[in-house]
């Protein structure tokens, strides 16, 4: 268990460590992702349940979309490049 | 330009001389990993389960030992969904359009034959689990908070697995909207159900029902899915304010 809880721990930190160093926004959402299911892991192996559901939903799937759709607004072809 | 960036390594060292100690002499304070248990966490652990007959004490602390502060983070939540609308809106016109709107020189890929299949078969099952998250709120781990953001990632998996018009179409915003708002009215009134019958407010004076039930615990269930619902809703409209955000409009579309 003590190992378990380990491997979760350095594996959020590198995954944390990768979103920070990721330079494509694209990558980087990606990287989000696996990062909050990394510590979805550990919030359920430290016996938090309800932490990890929240994370899964909200970190791994909620988060991403509202970044990428973000991404997707400010690359162009947007309302805001229009001419009114 | 010079000056400025050794202005900025002195003032990052000087940070880092101050709070480097300070971060040790944390860390070294620091109660033991894991095994130890607070007195309110002992508390609630001795007299929660027997009173409210709700096995999952991490929801009945939320819903019922701490509901008022539950209740203001369920409203936080509306006003930065409806700050969010505001938002957006103020830039991009009032009306939501019904018709989906692809934004020209955008590329479509097309969808795999697989990805949409598999979806069609997850979403099911995984709108049922969010119920059933729902539903168990007080007996097993996740509550309606846990339960609507599932069902809204749930439902975001049609977009997914079937394009934004079939997502647009079954989800429709209005239906959303009233969602968030009939769950923030009633997360309102299992408040003020108590208070009808004499007593406090959100004062879990219902009867608590059997234990391991899907009953029990009162108020908990009810404030339960009036959370769920608002989470759900808020979240789905959230989305929908992001996506219509990168659409052209057509001519004559506001």
């Amino acid at each position: 268990m003590k190992f378990a809880v380990a491997g979760c721990l350095i594996l959020v930190m590198i995954s944390g460590a990768l979103v920070a160093f990721t330079r494509r926004p694209a990558r980087q959402v990606l990287m989000i992702s696996v990062h909050g299911l990394f510590l979805s892991m550990l919030f359920l192996l430290l016996q938090a349940p309800d932490v990890a559901y929240s994370e899964i939903a909200v970190g791994t799937a909620l988060v991403p979309v509202m970044f990428l759709t973000v991404l997707a607004a400010t690359r162009g072809g947007g309302r805001r490049n229009v001419p009114r | 330009m010079k000056y400025r960036r050794a202005l900025r390594y002195a003032l990052s060292i000087l940070a880092l001389l101050v709070l480097a100690p300070a971060v040790v002499l944390v860390a070294l304070h620091m109660p033991a990993f894991g095994g130890q248990l607070l007195a309110y966490g002992a508390t609630v652990n001795a007299h929660v389960p027997s009173m409210r007959q709700a096995t999952n004490v991490v929801t009945a602390i939320i819903f019922d030992v701490r509901g008022a502060d539950t209740l203001g983070e369920e409203f936080i939540f509306a006003a930065a969904i409806t700050g969010l609308a505001v938002l957006l809106r103020g830039g991009r016109g009032e009306d939501a359009s019904r018709e989906p709107i692809h934004a020209d020189g955008r590329q479509l890929p097309a969808r795999s034959e697989a990805v949409a299949l598999l979806i069609r078969w997850m979403l099911p099952a995984t709108i049922a689990f969010s119920l059933y998250v729902m539903a168990h709120g007080q007996l097993t781990p996740g509550g309606g908070f846990q339960a609507g953001a599932m069902l809204a990632s749930a439902l975001l998996l049609l977009f997914l697995g079937d394009g934004y018009r079939s997502w647009r179409q079954v989800v429709p915003p209005v239906v959303m909207q009233l969602l968030e708002a009939l769950g923030a009215v009633g997360c309102v009134a299992v408040g003020l159900l108590p208070m009808l019958l004499g007593a406090g407010f959100l004062e879990n004076v219902l009867p608590q029902g059997q234990p391991k039930s899907l009953t029990g615990g009162g108020l908990i269930p009810l404030f339960n899915v009036a959370v769920g619902m608002a989470i759900t809703g808020g979240f789905v409209n959230a989305l929908v304010e992001f996506l219509e955000e990168t659409r052209v409009p057509k001519e004559g579309d506001s």
